[in-house]
C-alpha cells in the first residue's frame, strides 16, 4: 500500500525532469532566470542610476565649482558648510511644516471625493472623470494657469475680480509673503493635481471591501453613516492609506516643480530642492556642496521612511516573502 | 559618433542589447539631428547660445548674421530667458557644450577656464569701445568677452497720470514714494519694480552713495545709507503703492502698456514697444537719490560674447567672433537699434545710430552716460543671490537690515576668498 | 480582457459594477449628495475653464478692467498663429511627444515588468538585497544626480537624440517596485500549471502571466504615459535644437519669452493637455481595475 501511493506520488516527477532534460540546462536555472529577468533593468539601473549618485558622492567630498571632473580634495568641508547653513536647514523646516500640512489635507480630500463618487447612483463616471481630468495636467501648465490668472496679483485675476465683486482690495497672492497667502496658492495647486489620482487609488479600494462586512454591521445594529464608516470602511482601507500616505510623503518631499514655478527668487516657501537648487546647483554651480546636501538628504529620507514603514507596517508584508 | 572610443561603443551596443531595445536604433538614429549640419559655406562647424530676446525680429536677425559668413557653418541655438543659465552651464560642462555663447561678465568664468582669452582680437579697436565696457571685460590685463549691446534700466512713467495727479518726477527716495502713493487708485497702482523688486537691488545701493564692491574687491554696500533705503523700501512694499504679483516681469514694459501701473521700471530696450502702445505719452528718469547725500543711478546692464575655452574650435569661434562683432559694424548697429533699443558699446557705431538721437532715446543715452553703473567683473552669481536674499529678508519679509546684511556678507566673504584668496 | 481576470483575482471590481445600495443612505441624501458633488467638480472645473477661455481671447479681452465670462469674438485664429509661429516647432514638438511617451512607455513596462517578476518570483539568494538597492534608489531626489547624469548621457552621444529622451529614464525603481507588489500577489497556481506544461520561466510569464494582468499593465502604461508627456527638465537639457524639443519645453519657450502673448501661452498649454484628456477618458476604466489589483494595497 505505502509503496504503491509513494510510487504513484513520485512518478510524475521523473517524467517531468526527463522530458525537460534536454531543453534544460541553463534555462531551467533559477538563478540564470534570475539575472535574465532583472539583468536589463539592473545594467540599465547601474549605469542610468547608480553611477550619477556615486559620481555625485565623490562630488561631495571635493571642491566642485564649475567642474564635475575636481581635482581638490576637501575632506567633510561641503557637508559642514551645508549643515551649518541656516537656509539648507531651514528649508527642511519649511518641508516638515508642509508636509505635515499637505499630506493629512491631501489624504482626507481624495479619500472624501472617492466616498461621494463612489456613492452616486447616476453620472458616476462623469464625475469620477472630473476630478481624475487634473492627474493629465503637467506642473508647468498647473503654474501658468495659478500665475497668470487665478492668482495674478492684477485687477484681472480671477480671484482679484472675484474679491472685488465684494469691494476687497487686490492681493498680491505670490509676491508679498505677509500673509502667507502664497501657501493657498501652492497648496491648492497640488490639491488640483493630485487628488484625482489618489481618488483612484481610494475607489478601488472602496470596491474590494466586501459586501457582507457591511450587511453583517447592519444585522449587528451598526447605524449606516458615521459608524459603518468608522468601524468597517476605515479599518478596511488600511492598506491603501498607509500607502497613500507614503506616496505622498515622497511626493512631498521630492517637491519642486510647483515651489519652482511659482515661487520664483524668494527665501521662504523654499523646501529642501529648491534650497539645493538655487544654493548650489543652479546658477551657482558649485556641485560639491549641492551634492553633500543632497546626501544629507537622502539620508534623512531613508531614515523616516523606515520609521514610517515601522510605524504603519508599510513593508512588512515583502519581509515575509 | 564616429569620434567616440571604442569602449562607449561596447558598453553601448552591450546595454542596448540586453535592453532588448535594439529595434529602437533606427528610430533613435532619426532623431540625432543636432542642427549641426546644412548651410552655405564649408569647412568647421559652429554653435552660438543666445537667450530669447523678447523683441519680434530679433531671433531671424541672429542668424542672418550667421548666414552671412563664409567661413564656418554657425548654428544658433536660441533659449528661453528663464531656463538660459541652466541650459548653458550644464552644456558647458560637457562635449555638447556651445563653442561661443552670450553672457555676463563674472570673473568665475574666467578662474574656472570656462571662457577663452580674446584680448588679441579686440585690442587693435580696443579705443573704440566705451572703457566701462573693456574695464568690466577684463581681468589681470586680459579681455575675455566682447560687449555686443549695453542696456541701461532706468524708471519709465506716465506723462498724462502723473499730471492729472500734479505730481513732479521724482528725484529723491522719499519723493518717489509720495508719488507712488498719490498715482494710486482703485485700478492703478502708482509703482511697479517687478514682483521681487530685484532688478532694483543694486540702483539703489548706487543712489545710496555706496557699492556692490570697492576697488580691492571687499564689500562696499554694507553702509548706514543702503540699511536706511532697505528701510524705505519696506515702506514702500507694506505701503499698497506698489504694483505686486503682475504676471509680466519688469523687463517686460507689459504692465506700464496695459495701464496697471503709472511707473515701472524697465530697460530701454522696450522703448520702441512702449512708444507704439503709448505714443508720446511717456518719460524716463534714473533710480532717484535714495538718500540725500547719494546721487542717482542708472544700471547699465547688457549683453557680451564668450569663447567658449573648452570647445573644439576656439580659434574658428574667435574668428566668428572677431568678424560679426568687431568688423561688422553695419550688422552691430542693426542689432543695436532695429529692435529693441540698445546702446552700442562701441563708440563709432553710437555717433550713427540716428535712432538714438532724438526724443526719449537721446535722454537715455544721456541718463546713460550721466548716471551710469556697468557690471563690476568680480561681483558674481553668488553674491548676486546673496543680496537678492537680503532684500527678500528685510523688504518682502520684515527681518531687520542689519541682520540681514550681516548674512550676506558672511556669503561674499565666502565667495571673495574663494576667487580672490 | 476582462472577462479572464475573475478567474485570477478573487475581486476584480469594475468601475460599472452594481451599487451596493446599503452603504448609501443616512448622512447625506441624495439630493445633497449630488449639490456636494456637482460644487466639487465646478471647481476642479475651473482652470479648465480658464485655459479655453484664455486661449480663445484676445491679449486685449483676458487683460481687460472687467473680467469676461467668455470672448465676444471667439478667436479661432489663435490655433493657427500657434501652429504657424516658425521660431517655435509646435507640431514638431507634439510628435515628439508623442513618440518619446509611447516609446518611454513601452520600454518601462518591458524593463520593469521583467524585473519586478525577477524579484517578486524567482528564487535568489541575493533577490532581497537587490530589491533594497532598487527601492533605495527612490529616496535619492533626482534634482541632484541631475548634473552627472547629463553629462553622462552626453558622453554616449545621445544628446538631440530620441534615445537621449527616452532609455536614461527607463530604469525606474518605482515602477519595477510596483510591479513587484504586483506580482507578489499574482497567483502562484496558475503558473505552476504553466511549469507543469514544460514552460520555464520565460515561457510561464509571457504566455500565463502577462496576459493576465494586462489591466495592470494598462494602468502603469497610463500613469507612465503621463510622466514621459509632462517631463521636462530632462527634456530641456537633452533637447538642444528645437527639432528635438518636447511639448513642454516648447511650452516654456512661450512662457519666459520676454514678452508675454496670452493667448498664444494659453492656446499652447490647451492643446499639449488635449491628448492626455483622450488618453485618460480612454484609459481610465482601466486604470481603475489596474489598481483594484496593485500591490498599492500596502
Amino acid at each position: 500500500m505505502s509503496t504503491t501511493t509513494a510510487r504513484d506520488l513520485a512518478r510524475p516527477a521523473p517524467a517531468k525532469a526527463s522530458s525537460a532534460k534536454p531543453r534544460r540546462g541553463l534555462r531551467g536555472s533559477a538563478t540564470f532566470n534570475f539575472w535574465l529577468f532583472t539583468g536589463p533593468f539592473l545594467i540599465g539601473l547601474a549605469i542610468f542610476v547608480y553611477a550619477p549618485i556615486l559620481w555625485s558622492l565623490w562630488l561631495s567630498f571635493f571642491e566642485a565649482r564649475f567642474t564635475v571632473t575636481p581635482d581638490k580634495f576637501v575632506g567633510f568641508d561641503n557637508y559642514t558648510y551645508m549643515l551649518t547653513n541656516d537656509d539648507f536647514v531651514g528649508s527642511l523646516g519649511t518641508f516638515t511644516v508642509f508636509a505635515a500640512f499637505i499630506v493629512p489635507t491631501t489624504w482626507a480630500f481624495s479619500l472624501g471625493l472617492a466616498l461621494l463618487v463612489n456613492r452616486l447612483r447616476f453620472m458616476r463616471a462623469f464625475f469620477r472623470s472630473v476630478f481624475f481630468l487634473p492627474t493629465a495636467c503637467s506642473y508647468v501648465a498647473a503654474a501658468l494657469i495659478w500665475k497668470m490668472s487665478i492668482f495674478s496679483g492684477v485687477r484681472f485675476g480671477l480671484m482679484n475680480t472675484v474679491l472685488g465683486w465684494f469691494g476687497i482690495e487686490n492681493i498680491a497672492w505670490l509676491a508679498d509673503p505677509n500673509p502667507p497667502w502664497y501657501w493657498l496658492v501652492i497648496v491648492s495647486a497640488r490639491l488640483w493635481l493630485q487628488s484625482g489620482f489618489y481618488m483612484i487609488l481610494f475607489i478601488a479600494a472602496l470596491q474590494n471591501i466586501p459586501d457582507e462586512l457591511y450587511e453583517a454591521a447592519a444585522i449587528d445594529g451598526a447605524k449606516p453613516g458615521w459608524q459603518t464608516f468608522r468601524y468597517i470602511t476605515l479599518p478596511q482601507l488600511r492598506a491603501t492609506s498607509t500607502a497613500v500616505v507614503l506616496l505622498l510623503l515622497i511626493a512631498a518631499y521630492q517637491a519642486f516643480d510647483e515651489f519652482f514655478n511659482l515661487l520664483s527668487k524668494t527665501t521662504w516657501g523654499r523646501p529642501p530642492l529648491v534650497e539645493l537648487y538655487y544654493k548650489a546647483l543652479g546658477e551657482s554651480q558649485d556641485y560639491g556642496a549641492g551634492s553633500a546636501g543632497a546626501l544629507i538628504l537622502t539620508v534623512l529620507i531613508c531614515a523616516v521612511t523606515l520609521l514610517q514603514g515601522k510605524i504603519m507596517g508599510f513593508g512588512r508584508g515583502d519581509e515575509s516573502k | 559618433m564616429s569620434a567616440m572610443s571604442s569602449s562607449n561603443w561596447d558598453r553601448r551596443s552591450v546595454l542596448r542589447a540586453a535592453a532588448g531595445l535594439a529595434a529602437l536604433g533606427p528610430l533613435a538614429a532619426c532623431g540625432s539631428n543636432n542642427g549641426r549640419g546644412g548651410g552655405s559655406g564649408s569647412g568647421t562647424n559652429l554653435v552660438q547660445y543666445f537667450h530669447a530676446y523678447g523683441e519680434p525680429g530679433t531671433e531671424q536677425a541672429i542668424k542672418r548674421y550667421a548666414k552671412a559668413y563664409k567661413d564656418a557653418n554657425v548654428t544658433t541655438q536660441w533659449i528661453t530667458s528663464a531656463d538660459f543659465e541652466s541650459k548653458l552651464f550644464s552644456t558647458l560642462l560637457t562635449d555638447n557644450a556651445p563653442d561661443l555663447f552670450e553672457f555676463h561678465p563674472q570673473i568665475q568664468m574666467v578662474r574656472s577656464g570656462q571662457v577663452a582669452d580674446l584680448t588679441d582680437i579686440i585690442d587693435p579697436v580696443k579705443d573704440d569701445f566705451n572703457p566701462a565696457d573693456i574695464k568690466s571685460h577684463t581681468v589681470d590685463g586680459k579681455i575675455y568677452g566682447v560687449r555686443m549691446i549695453d542696456d541701461p534700466q532706468f524708471f519709465f512713467y506716465r506723462k498724462s497720470m502723473l499730471e492729472k495727479a500734479n505730481v513732479k518726477v521724482p528725484t529723491t527716495l522719499d519723493e518717489l514714494m509720495e508719488a507712488a502713493a498719490k498715482l494710486t487708485t482703485p485700478k492703478v497702482k502708482g509703482l511697479y519694480l517687478g514682483n521681487d523688486l530685484h532688478n532694483v537691488i543694486n540702483p539703489m545701493i548706487w543712489s545710496a552713495g555706496a557699492d556692490t564692491l570697492d576697488d580691492k574687491n571687499e564689500i562696499a554696500y554694507h553702509t548706514d545709507g543702503v540699511i536706511e533705503g532697505l528701510k524705505k523700501m519696506r515702506k514702500l512694499f507694506t505701503s499698497g503703492d506698489l504694483l505686486l504679483g503682475a504676471p509680466t516681469e519688469s523687463w517686460d514694459p507689459s504692465s506700464l502698456n496695459q495701464g496697471l501701473c503709472a511707473i515701472q521700471w524697465c530697460g530701454m530696450w522696450a522703448m520702441p514697444q512702449i512708444q507704439d502702445a503709448l505714443g508720446d505719452d511717456w518719460g524716463i528718469f534714473p533710480f532717484p537719490k535714495t538718500i540725500d547725500s547719494g546721487k542717482q543711478s542708472v544700471y547699465n546692464g547688457g549683453w557680451s560674447m564668450f569663447v567658449n575655452a573648452k570647445g573644439k574650435n576656439v580659434e574658428a569661434a574667435k574668428e566668428y567672433v572677431k568678424w560679426l562683432w568687431i568688423d561688422q559694424k553695419e550688422y552691430q548697429e542693426d542689432w543695436a537699434t532695429s529692435y529693441g533699443f540698445h546702446i552700442p558699446p562701441r563708440t563709432s557705431i553710437a555717433e550713427k545710430a540716428t535712432k538714438l538721437k532724438s526724443g526719449n532715446a537721446a535722454e537715455g543715452v544721456m541718463l546713460f552716460n550721466a548716471f551710469g553703473h556697468f557690471d563690476n567683473i568680480g561681483w558674481t552669481q553668488a553674491m548676486i543671490t546673496a543680496l537678492e536674499d537680503v532684500f527678500a529678508n528685510c523688504v518682502r519679509k520684515n527681518m531687520d537690515p542689519e541682520a540681514a546684511l550681516d548674512k550676506a556678507d558672511t556669503a561674499v566673504n565666502r565667495e571673495l576668498k574663494k576667487l580672490f584668496g | 480582457m476582462t472577462t479572464t481576470m475573475p478567474e485570477v483575482h478573487k475581486s476584480a471590481p469594475t468601475s460599472d459594477k452594481p451599487l451596493r445600495v446599503r452603504r448609501g443612505g443616512g448622512v447625506m441624501s441624495s439630493t445633497g449628495l449630488y449639490i456636494a458633488t456637482g460644487v466639487a467638480a465646478l471647481l476642479f472645473l475651473v482652470p479648465f475653464y480658464i485655459l479655453v477661455r484664455n486661449a480663445l481671447s484676445t491679449d486685449a479681452e483676458i487683460t481687460g478692467e472687467t473680467w469676461k465670462l467668455f470672448p465676444t469674438d471667439i478667436q479661432w485664429g489663435n490655433i493657427s498663429e500657434l501652429f504657424s509661429d516658425e521660431t517655435v516647432p509646435f507640431g514638431q514638438s507634439l510628435w515628439n511627444s508623442a513618440v518619446v511617451a509611447t516609446l518611454h512607455t513601452a520600454g518601462i513596462l518591458l524593463v520593469c515588468s521583467l524585473a519586478g517578476y525577477g524579484l517578486a518570483r524567482i528564487p535568489y539568494k541575493h533577490a532581497n538585497k537587490i530589491f533594497y538597492a532598487v527601492l533605495g534608489t527612490l529616496m535619492v531626489p533626482t534634482a541632484v544626480t541631475f548634473v552627472p547624469s547629463f553629462v553622462l548621457v552626453s558622453s554616449l552621444g545621445w544628446v538631440d537624440s530620441y534615445r537621449g529622451l527616452i532609455i536614461p529614464g527607463l530604469f525606474s525603481g518605482f515602477t519595477c517596485f510596483l510591479f513587484r507588489q504586483y506580482f507578489l500577489g499574482f497567483p502562484k497556481e496558475l503558473e505552476e500549471a504553466a511549469r507543469v506544461d514544460g514552460l520555464g520561466y520565460w515561457g510561464a510569464y509571457w504566455r500565463v502571466v502577462v496576459p493576465n494582468s494586462l489591466n495592470f499593465f494598462a494602468a502603469i502604461a497610463t500613469i507612465t504615459f503621463i510622466q514621459g508627456w509632462n517631463s521636462f527638465l530632462w527634456p530641456l537639457v537633452i533637447g538642444q535644437d528645437p527639432s528635438a524639443w518636447t511639448v513642454q519645453v516648447a511650452l516654456s519657450s512661450y512662457m519666459t519669452n520676454q514678452t508675454v502673448n496670452f493667448h498664444l501661452i494659453f492656446m499652447a498649454t490647451a492643446i499639449s493637455i488635449l491628448p492626455l484628456v483622450f488618453v485618460f477618458l480612454f484609459l481610465q476604466r482601466w486604470l481603475v481595475q489596474g489598481i483594484a489589483q496593485t500591490g498599492i494595497k500596502g
